[in-house]
Formats: C-alpha cells, structure tokens, sequence
C-alpha cells in the first residue's frame, strides 16, 4: 500500500484510460443541451454576425435544468490513488522531517481513503452544478468557503480528503487564515470588488509530501525537470518533495516511453493534469473541479511565465546536461508563480485571453495614448500603463503586436514583488507569445501607487533612454491629468449590473452621445453618490436578477466585467461564479461533437448562466436562480447594446492592429 | 531565495534482485531494517538531506526494483543522474558477476556526457552473514574489478547491522559533486528587432 509502484500506476493508468472512454467529460451534457439551443432554425450565425443587436429572444431557448454528469469511479480511483499521495517510506516516516507525522498504513493512503467516500451524493444532484464546497477546516485559497448559517449543499463525506477532517484543522498555516480575515474585513468595508487579499511568500515552505496539512491543500502546481529534479512547487519545500517529485517524472516518463503521453488521471474528487513542454514538465494536482483542459491552460500560463524569466534558451541547458538543476536559476521567483495561481481564481484574463481596460473618458484615455505614443523612433518597442491589471493604455510605435497574455504574465511579474513598487527597475524579460527564444529589456516604474509604466525594448544598454522616456511621459500624464482621472477612476470602479436598470429608468431612450458611466455633466461623484449602493445598502442586482456579466470582444482581444454586486458579496460565492464561468467558457469552445456552442441557458440552484458567443463578443451573464428565462434575454441584449454604448470609455480603440492569435 | 545554494542529487542504486538495495536505503534514511524482504516494484523514491563539507545537498535516492522484468523502465529513471550504486551481496557470485552488466546497461540508458568520469560507487552488502563464512567474493577480487573500471569506490556494507552505510552514502555524494559540472553563465539571445520582422509565435498560448 505503501510502496510507490510505477508498474502499478500503469496498470491503473490504463484501466482509468478505458473508463474515460466510455464516460463523458463533465460538461458534455452542457453539450446535449445547447444542441437543442444551437440546432434551432432562428439561429443563424450570419445574422448575428450581421447585426450584434440580433436579439436573443428570438431564439428558441429550452429551459433544461442543467444535469452535471460526474464522472467519478469508484474502484479505479483507489487504485490509481495509491500513485498519487507520494510515497512512504516501507516503515513510515523519514529521518530528514523530524516532525514529519507518522503515518500508519490507513494514513498512508488518505488521498484514496477519500476518494472512495465520495462517489455518491455529488453526482446523484442533478440539477445542481457542482462547485466547490470544502469544510470550514480547509482554508486554501482554492478553497470556497461557505459562510455559515449559508444554504449549503450535502457536506459530509464530500469535504475534505480526509474523513473525519476536522481533527487537523489545527495543522492549518495561518495564511490561510489570513486572507479569510482580510476578506472579512473588505466585505464589511466597502462595495468594491472584493479580492482575495495575496500574501506574498512561499506557502507553508515547512510542509513536504508526508505532512497531512500537505495534502489537504486543494490545488498544487508542480514544475520538474524530465529527470526528476523539482523546480517549483507552489506548496511545501522542493528539496524536501524531491521523492514526489521522482515519482510524479516516473509516472510521466514511463508513458512517455511507449511513445506516448500522459495527459490526466482522475482519481476521486482528485484530478490529476499533466504537460509535457519539452524538457520540463508541469503537473496539476487538484479538487476543486474545474475542467482538466481549464488546469491545462493554466499549466501552459505557468509555463509562459517561465519562459518570460528565462526564454526558451533554457531548454539548451537540458540538452547540454541533462542533469541540470534549473532551480538556482529562478532563485527569487516563487512569489511569480504564487501569485499567477492566485490570480487563477479570480482574474479572467487568465482564461478569456483577453485583457481588460480601466473605464476611462475617451479623452483622457486618448491623452495617455499620445503620451506613450510620443517616443523617438529608436525607442521602446511597446509602452503600457496599467493600473493594477488594468489597462490604461498601450502603444506600440513599431507596429509590433503584444499578445493579452504577454500583458497578464508581464505584469504578473511585476505585481508579485513590492520590490518594483519603490524604485525604478530595468530587467531582461521574455514576452512568450511575441518571441519566446529572446529577452527584451524591461524599463517599470510605477508613476502612483496604482499606476504603473512598463517600457520594453530590444536595447540592454536601453535603460536611460528608456528612463528619459519615462520622465517625458510622466510629465504628459500629470499635465493633461491623466493621473488624476485614473485615480478618480479606481475610486470609481467599474460597470455595475445596477446601472443598467437607472439607465434604463432615466434614459428611456438611450442617446448614445450623452450615456456615460461618467454622467453627461463630467460629475465623476456620480456613481459614488447617487448611482452606487452604498454600504449597508442590500444590493439588488440589475434588472431582471442579472448579478454579473463578463462581456469579451473578439476583435480587440479586451474584456470588460461588472463590479461583483450584492449577493455576490463573498469571496466564495465570487469565486464560485468565476468557476462556474470557467466551465462555460470551456463549454463554449470545446470542439465536441457539437462543435463550439453560440448560446447556453444553464440554471442551477446557484444561478442561471447566460453565454452568447457571435464572430464579434462572447457575453457569460450571471442571474438569480429564479429569473426569468425570456427578461434574461431581453436584459443581455440591453447588456450588449449599454456596452457598444460605452464602448469608448471601457475599451482602448484604435491602438495598433492586434494580430496575435489568427 | 533562501535556497540558492542547495544541491539536489539524483542517486540511482542498481543491482539484481535480493541484495539489498531497499534495506541499504531505508537504514540510511530511515535508520531502520527489516529481516522480510519485499520486492521493490517498479522504483521506489527516498530525499535525505546531508551536509558534505560546507555544501547542503539534498540526494534524491532512486531504489530500483532489480528483476529483470523491470529494465523496461530503463531510460526514464536514469535520465539526469548524478551518481549510480551498483550493489551485489558478497555471498552471491552471480550478484557480483552482474555488476557489468548493470554497469553498461546504465551507461547505454543515463547516455552521460562523459561516460568515462561517471560516479559510480559499488557497495558490496551482506557482509554481516553466516559471521562472514557463507562469503563467496572476496574483498580482494571485489576490489580488483573496481579498480580495472577505471577505480569505483567501493565499500563492505551491512545494512542490517548498519555497518559502513553512512560512510558509503557520504562517498556517494561526495562523487557526486566532484562531477558536477561547472555550470555556465546563463546569457540568452537578445531580440535584434532591426534584423528581420520578429517571427509570429506559433498558435497562441494554450
């Protein structure tokens, strides 16, 4: 029971493999169901295509309860499991962990333990989508908390990996802890949007595979070499996980052998994902339900991030040696990726590929253009403003294109470390998507403490030019105000689902030339005011119960998300949302038997979600369970037409011609 | 950031089925033995940290399984070691017989940049039994086959008496550091956006 076996994990392997086959993914029965949407007669791309104010209600829209197939089983997931929690010493613990807990045969095996338990009362739900509920005893970041007294679905056995859980909820590091207080804190003070507060530093570097706190967490990230060698884990001390390391290169090695590769394994309410990028491998541990083509894209973001500190030149290091050791080489760098996971729950741009713009006045958006515009030929080969992970403005004075996730690892990067908060930096840096064999060169100075200036060349000796550019910016930005209105902005925050129904109420007929989020009369206090819900107030969502929309348009590669509203005011129920969106984005691009999907109506008991996907926007829209099917259509198409009115405010028009993905 | 200067060191240990290679491991880690032998299935995966001069390493030890059956797995496991164990049982002389073999089928597998110079360190165990008169491989001839391979280190061990276990260990990883290699500067190429239009990537990220 103990032992590690590769011979076993292949047999188990297989025998998971031909289970999969004759299972259907979890989403398929989305599939089933926007058949019906999609092979409607009304529904014709052209038309859509043709005019964007095509309405929705004019779609035949069955109103199947969502059905969530699980696909959980129970014999082979024990078995395969065995492969999963690492490996134990034949008697047990380990001399270089003194406190490492010994752990008994039952102990040993506690992923499978669990994963036994657990087949029944998700899937027999139907009806109910299936997100992440944990026990209040597991506090990962992952982790969706419930907030007590909340309406929560059937807990017992499902909660954690362990039956009987709550004995160890001691052994929770306090970080956790952290964030949950934090978050508190934001809900009580403020509407704004609530994100989980990140707390900078390795997480729980004491912990190793043989800690019970160890494998509770509900989502590891692992970097290792082809031979072995850990290189990041976002959990636990690598040096200390080098056995599960070995084990994790042993499973994936061993397919690779039969000259194929290893792409999951499910076991339990566990999922396995694994990526093979050339000599390095990416492994996804997780069970929190998303699905495995959602931790996939992840895996390649974690693996961008890489190549953006070290290009793909480190691949040669393998080839050269294939001992080498990467780790001293991103010594300093596991906040980077720790703080790209965190961004996974909650940060869209780390599925939509897309990035998003802080709502500014087309003018003064247009200034800080000019402004980043303004360089000498021989100058920088992007400039980007952002606040926070926001856009503000981008330029490219040579027509060079900047891919949306360049822009999101980028300033990943730099919102990892406080180091660049308090002095200007120039560093070697490799955008993936422009050019993934070479560093540019990376001039960041924040200009306030929001906003940032990014300016990348291809010149190493570039860095007082650049600094020279930056201090021409910052006095263009300061002069036409730009600074003040993006602070004004940020205080601001963006679209709520509220103001869809004042427009609506004060502007019967909408008059493209005066709708603004920022009033006609420029009194930027308005939504702040009047317009906004204040604390205290109970949010009542927009019109028609819509709470949320997240709304991507296909030509600019940008987004733009409403503010969380009321009752979305948790962090859990937040993130359950976020999920939830994941899911559907990953249902409305899969290439299953029904090709990618134009609509989906999917109601559980949480919320019914709206997706609309045309050749010009993709619209996920979020309601109360109970709304109304028809006025939910009819509201996404006022979402739509509210948008294209706002478009100059919520988007950067007109920049350079992005031509990254096609 | 704390961690620049720690060493990981990939250990293969090799030898047929029998001989020890698990309880070697597991006294040296564990500090513990066990009369009943369990075959290894597949491979089996221990760390141990240990201090080797002013160096802190960490040795990945790779316990493989020594039937025949399991040689399949070959290039994976020895892809990127930084030391082989080769291990016979001194009462044994087919044990100690297969030593080349296990030699060559390593260095074919591991292809390592200088097969000449790579660490190995044979272990010759069991010495504790029968009061060392079931013996059938002298230390002299054991010796002997070291030396002609180009001079292995090699050590008598007894892993249920715990006897020159540490002290193998430690030559393990003391070997396996002299080998390492001189790491290069890490310089990569810098974009010449004057040469030629940079080539679009290749599809988009995931």
């Amino acid at each position: 029971m103990d032992n590690t076996t590769v011979h076993e994990s292949h047999s188990d392997i297989e025998d998971l493999f031909d289970e999969e086959e004759g299972e259907r993914p979890c989403y398929l029965s989305d599939e089933e169901h926007a058949e019906s949407v999609t092979g409607a007669p009304a529904v014709s791309s052209s038309e859509m295509e043709a005019d964007n104010v095509a309405k929705l209600s004019n779609l035949d829209i069955s109103d199947n309860t969502q059905e969530e197939s699980q696909v959980h089983e129970g014999g082979s997931s024990h078995e395969i499991s065995e492969t999963t929690p690492g490996h134990q010493g034949e008697e047990g613990g380990r001399s270089n962990d003194p406190k490492g807990l010994e752990l008994g045969d039952g102990d040993g095996s506690a992923i499978a333990t669990s994963s036994t338990t657990d087949v029944g009362p998700e899937s027999t739900d139907s009806g109910v989508l299936v997100t992440d509920v944990v026990d209040g005893d597991t506090l990962s970041e992952d982790g969706i908390q419930e907030s007590p007294g909340s309406p929560s679905s059937s807990r017992e056995g499902t909660s954690g990996y362990l039956a009987g859980s709550g004995s160890s909820a001691a052994s929770v590091c306090s970080a956790s802890g952290v964030d949950e207080s934090a978050d508190r804190i934001l809900n009580q003070e403020s509407t704004r949007p609530t994100r989980r507060s990140w707390v900078p530093g390795k997480r729980h570097p004491d912990e190793d595979d043989t800690s019970l706190a160890w494998r509770k967490h509900k989502k590891h990230f692992f970097i290792l070499s082809n031979a072995g060698k850990p290189i990041y884990s976002r959990y636990g001390d690598e040096h200390k996980l080098a056995g599960f390391s070995a084990t994790l290169q042993a499973i994936m090695s061993f397919v690779e052998n039969s000259g194929d590769t290893i792409r999951f394994v499910k076991a339990g309410d566990h999922q396995i994902v694994f990526l093979v990028k050339g000599p390095l491998y990416l492994v996804a541990i997780s069970a929190t339900e998303e699905p495995d083509e959602v931790i996939r894209c992840q895996l390649e973001l974690l693996h961008a991030q890489l190549i953006l500190i070290l290009t793909k030149g480190v691949e040669k290091c393998f080839v050269k040696n294939s001992k080498f050791d990467m780790r001293p080489l991103l010594g300093g760098t596991d906040m980077v990726f720790s703080h790209l996971i965190h961004g996974f729950s909650w940060n869209p741009a780390t599925f939509l590929r897309a990035y998003t713009c802080l709502p500014l006045p087309y003018a003064i958006r247009q200034a800080a253009g000019a402004a980043l515009q303004d360089m000498p030929n021989t100058g920088p080969l992007f400039s980007l403003l952002m606040c926070g992970s926001k856009v503000i403005s981008l330029m490219s004075p040579r027509k060079s294109s900047i891919s949306p996730n360049d822009i999101l690892l980028l300033s990943n990067y730099v919102a990892s470390s406080d180091s660049f908060r308090t002095t200007e930096s120039f560093f070697p840096v490799c955008l993936p998507g422009y050019n993934p064999t070479a560093f540019l060169y990376a001039y960041v100075q924040y200009l306030d403490s929001d906003t940032c200036l990014f300016l990348l060349t291809a010149d190493p000796d570039g860095f007082f030019q650049l600094k020279e550019c930056r201090g021409r910016i910052g006095t263009i930005l300061r002069q036409t105000n730009v600074l003040a209105e993006v602070a004004n902005a940020v205080r601001r925050g963006g679209l709520r689902v509220e103001h869809l129904l004042e427009t609506k109420a004060s502007h019967p007929v909408l008059d493209p030339k005066t709708s603004s989020i920022f009033g006609s009369d420029g009194d930027h206090e308005l939504h702040g005011s009047a317009g906004v819900p204040r604390e205290g107030t109970i949010g009542i969502g927009g019109p028609a119960g819509l709470w949320h929309f997240i709304y991507r348009s296909s030509f600019l590669d940008q987004y733009v998300a409403s503010e969380f509203s009321s009752p979305l005011h948790t962090t859990s129920a937040q993130k359950r949302l976020y999920r939830a969106y994941q899911k559907l984005y990953t249902s409305m691009h899969g290439a299953g038997a029904a090709g990618p999907h134009k609509m989906q109506y999917r109601r559980d008991e949480r919320h019914v979600l709206l997706s609309w996907r045309t050749s010009d926007f993709e619209l996920y829209a979020a309601f109360d369970p109970l709304a109304d099917k028809s006025s939910a259509v009819a509201v996404c198409n006022r979402v739509c037409q509210w948008l294209r009115d706002l478009e100059s405010e919520i988007f950067l028009l007109g920049a350079t011609p992005f031509s990254w993905c096609n | 950031m704390s961690a620049r200067k720690r060493t990981l060191l990939k250990v293969i240990i090799l030898g047929d089925s029998g001989v020890g290679k698990t309880s070697l491991m597991n006294q040296y880690v564990n500090k513990k033995f066990s009369n009943q032998y369990k075959a290894t299935i597949g491979a089996d995966f221990l760390t141990k940290e240990v201090q080797v001069e002013d160096r802190l390493v960490t040795m990945q030890i790779w316990d493989t399984a020594g039937q025949e059956r399991f040689q399949s797995l070959g290039v994976a496991f020895y892809r990127g070691a930084d030391c082989c164990v080769l291990v016979y049982d001194v009462n044994v002389m087919k044990s100690f017989d297969n030593l080349d073999n296990w030699r060559e089928e390593f260095l074919i597998q591991a292809s390592p940049s200088d097969p000449e110079n790579f660490p190995f360190v044979v272990l010759g165990n069991k010495v504790d039994v029968d009061g060392g008169n079931s013996r059938v491989v002298s230390e002299k001839k054991a010796k002997a086959w070291c030396a002609a391979k180009g001079g292995i280190p090699y050590f008598e061990t007894s892993a249920k008496e715990d006897f020159n276990v540490d002290a193998a260990f430690q030559c393990i990883a003391k070997n396996a550091l002299k080998n390492e290699t001189e790491e290069e500067i890490y310089l990569p190429d810098t974009i010449d956006v004057n040469a030629s239009r940079v080539p679009k990537a290749s599809g988009c990220e995931c």
